[in-house]
């Protein structure tokens, strides 16, 4: 038998820290996003490791327990002590295309409890509380609703069409955009299927939703909290990966660096040069085949030579000669 | 309305340490933690960055983000807060001499 470390239990505690101990999901933080890093586990924590060049690597550290999601990009790899480390903390990890856009799988803990799950399900199986919960749920959402009393699934999700359709109607009006229509798979990225860029813009404000329910779908511990989730939500940017946003679609918004927290780096200011000035071309003689052109510049030169061997060199831009080959001159 | 704040400072002048303890109470070498209006902490932080010469500090305070709190530094050290979508992380820079791997400091 080993002689009981200091701080055994705390230490098994912070080791994997019981439920208590973590925050609830409408209190933790959403997601993060991570593309081209290793993720590893030292003995502090989980750190991404961010390769700048040969040498150098730049270290994060990821709030584990404070994170419900992290969403794994193109270019990640990460190993096995840090993904049971993030299981540990109830940290759902899913791994997702370039920017958010596709989710590819889920990972998650072992040991969690399917409480949430099952009445989700009991709920969803039985018709009459399934539409009582969507009448809930749409009054939570439109608090003005004067539902009709035998209203029916259908006729719920016609109504709350109606209300989206002017809700963006009215948007559009306010920021001055025109007509546009949203009827493609939303966020599936494809360079054979030209999409409107308004679309695609409002599907990029959407992108860190849809990773958020991908999360509390795969999380059946906690029930999806939707309206917390969507109200943190509103603090957060759209996610922007290595190529999504393709750049000439890239909102206004996401272009601009973070105010109010942290002032940027110090760049080093970047005048604007002009190009360099070209030597005009000589025009070419006209009328005369290549091999004509050929035999005539070398005529031109052996005309130069031979001025050169009168005259000696060139005069220079000052009407000097130049200086004789002065450093290449031997000492005596 | 105060909210709190918290500033870290390190090899400020010492000047500035006095200056500070005089708005809040340095509970650990360099940890000032007090609480004061956002125009006062503003003015206060101005104040800071502008005679911290060689050192380093660092501000924490209350924030509508998703962290509930945000970062403002003044000079530079090795940790620079870096924004991942929204989400405020220290990123530890490598040191000029890289080796292979760091242990944090």
């Amino acid at each position: 038998m080993s002689a009981p470390r200091r701080g055994g239990d705390a230490r098994r505690r912070l080791a994997s820290p019981t439920l208590a101990m973590l925050p609830r999901v409408a209190d933790s933080l959403s997601f993060l996003y991570l593309d081209m890093v290793r993720v590893v586990q030292d003995d502090t924590g989980v750190c991404a490791q961010i390769q700048v060049d040969a040498q150098r690597t730049d270290l994060v550290y990821i709030p584990t327990a404070a994170l419900s999601c992290l969403l794994l990009g193109p270019g990640v790899s990460i190993t096995t002590p840090a993904l049971n480390t993030l299981a540990r903390h109830g940290t759902s990890v899913i791994s997702v295309g370039s920017g958010g856009v596709r989710a590819y799988a889920g990972i998650l803990s072992d040991s969690l409890t399917t409480h949430w799950l099952e009445q989700q399900v009991a709920c969803w199986s039985d018709p009459e509380r399934r539409l009582d919960v969507a009448v809930r749920m749409y009054r939570m959402r439109f608090q003005d609703a004067d539902l009709p009393e035998a209203v029916d699934l259908d006729k719920l999700r016609g109504l709350e069409g109606q209300r989206m359709k002017a809700f963006y109607k009215v948007l559009a009006q306010q920021h001055g955009i025109g007509r546009f229509r949203r009827n493609y798979p939303m966020g599936l990225p494809g360079p054979r299927q030209p999409r409107p860029v308004r679309s695609q813009r409002l599907s990029l404000r959407h992108r860190p939703r849809r990773a958020a329910r991908a999360r509390s779908v795969s999380r059946p511990r906690i029930r999806p909290h939707r309206q917390a989730t969507l109200l943190r939500l509103r603090h957060r940017r759209p996610l922007q990966g290595r190529n999504h946003p393709p750049p000439g679609l890239r909102p206004p918004q996401l272009r601009q660096p973070r105010t109010g927290s942290t002032p940027p780096l110090p760049r080093r200011p970047t005048t604007p040069q002009a190009p360099p000035a070209r030597r005009p071309r000589r025009p070419k003689a006209p009328d005369t085949t290549h091999h004509e052109r050929h035999r005539r510049s070398g005529r031109r030169r052996r005309a130069a030579g031979e001025a050169r061997r009168q005259d000696g060199p060139p005069l220079g831009p000052q009407g000097r000669r130049p200086a004789r080959r002065r450093q290449l001159r031997r000492p005596r | 309305m105060p909210t709190m704040l918290v500033i870290a400072t390190t090899a400020v002048p010492d000047h500035l340490r006095g200056a500070l303890s005089r708005w809040t109470s340095e509970v650990v070498p360099g940890i000032f933690v007090g609480s004061v209006s956002a125009r006062v902490r503003d003015k206060l932080w101005q104040a800071v960055t502008d005679t911290v010469g060689n050192g380093a500090a660092v501000l924490v305070y209350p924030a509508p983000t998703e962290q509930g709190y945000a970062i403002r530094t003044a000079g530079t050290r090795r940790r620079v807060p870096t924004d991942f979508d929204g989400l405020t992380l220290i990123r530890m820079t490598a040191a000029p001499k890289a080796k292979e791997m760091q242990s944090p400091s």
